[in-house]
């Protein structure tokens, strides 16, 4: 039986798409089927990213009932040369799309909620799929909170910040502790000189203030800022420790069973 | 013979709608003890549609939200379906879906001598 993971974050510019990106392509390499879904509505990324300028329907469509899934997902696969499959199902860039889904009200919200939930039965039930991942919006909105209902696991990816420490901590337990969701912890953009004082120090620090396991610590990568978001990492620099580290905590959340 | 016949027949259905009343009696009864039991006021009858969204979801009392939040799972589901999975006893599982019933937040549908509680998502009024 496949899982839905959800990313998501506090505070925006945390690396949430990165870390979905390369989540899914590196589960995609290991030979599993799976889906990535931009569900930051309002500010989609992942069409730009991937470079896909058109798609025919976007999951904007697909929550307003307007089409079903299939006609949605973008067959990726031609860029992961292993024998995983990797689609995408992406969010309205334009901004009618996204002051459109900006005014959405409650019973939308609801069927929204409905239309994800489906996606365990056609996806994950019917056409076998291993993952499918959620690229979330942050902050505590609707879309946001409808992924993580939808979710088996939710990675919530953080950084240092005070700010964002603390507005993680509260949502940790006033949002994800209510849903009784299985949640675990990215740091991300973490400087080099922080790890190299005591790693271990640094992972018990971490669990004692959000009180979740820790999925991994990803250092601050120079590389990574200079693609400007135009590389995947787990498919394009193999050898890279940002690839590795990705590695590492996508067989964690394989294992995590 | 035929009269007979017909006669059992009838009595087998005056029968079964005595065992419908008093199983829907029942139901009423259970939700008149949970909500006794708790002195819940915030659990206000509406008989309306309420939508069943995720802030709906949040600001439920804890007990509430497992039995919705299932139920949301499970798209459709008996109060034994409910209990299998939150692990309560189906007569407390029972008493939450027809509050959560009478809050407007779900609905329920009777097949047989099955109740079926679930998100009228696409029903209610756009």
């Amino acid at each position: 039986m496949g899982k839905i993971v959800a990313v998501h974050s506090y505070k925006g510019g945390t690396g949430k798409t990165l870390l979905s990106i390369n989540l899914a392509a590196t589960l995609a390499k290991h030979g599993k089927k799976v889906c990535l879904f931009d569900l930051d509505f309002r500010a989609p990324s992942l069409a730009t990213l991937l470079k896909i300028d058109k798609a025919d329907y976007w999951l904007n469509d697909y929550l307003n009932g307007v089409c079903e899934i299939n006609k949605v997902l973008i067959d990726m696969s031609n860029r992961i040369n292993d024998s995983g499959s990797l689609c995408v199902g992406l969010a309205n860039p334009s901004t009618e799309a996204i002051r459109d889904m900006s005014a959405k009200d409650r019973k939308w919200e609801m069927r929204a909620l409905g239309r994800l939930l489906a996606l365990r039965a056609s996806l994950l039930n019917e056409k076998h799929y291993d993952y499918l991942v959620f690229d979330t919006s942050p902050g505590l909105q609707y879309s946001s909170i409808n992924a993580i209902v939808s979710a088996d696991l939710v990675l919530v990816a953080t950084t240092f910040d005070r700010s964002d420490v603390d507005g993680t901590k509260r949502m940790l337990r006033e949002l994800y502790d209510l849903f009784e969701k299985k949640t675990e912890i990215v740091l991300n953009k973490v400087l080099d000189g922080s790890l190299k004082s005591d790693k271990d120090e640094a992972k018990n620090r971490l669990k004692d203030v959000y009180q979740v396991p820790l999925l991994g610590i990803v250092p601050c990568f120079c590389d990574v800022l200079k693609a400007e978001g135009g590389l995947i990492f787990a498919q394009d620099k193999p050898g890279h420790p940002f690839t590795k580290i990705i590695e590492e905590m996508t067989g964690k959340i394989e294992n995590l069973g | 013979m035929a009269k007979e016949e017909v006669a059992g027949k009838k009595s087998v259905q005056v029968l079964e709608k005595i065992r419908e009343h008093l199983e829907k009696l029942n139901e009423k009864i259970e939700i008149m003890i949970e909500l006794q039991k708790h002195d819940r006021k915030d659990v206000q009858p509406t008989f309306t549609d309420a939508p069943l969204d995720v802030m709906t979801l949040l600001s439920m009392p804890d007990h509430l939200r497992k039995t919705a939040m299932t139920v949301c799972r499970l798209g459709r589901a008996t109060a034994d379906e409910v209990a299998e999975q939150t692990k309560r006893a189906r007569a407390v599982e029972s008493a939450y879906l027809n509050q959560l019933v009478i809050m407007g937040h779900l609905k329920k549908e009777r097949n047989g001598r099955k109740a079926y509680f679930f998100v009228d998502r696409e029903n209610q009024e756009r």
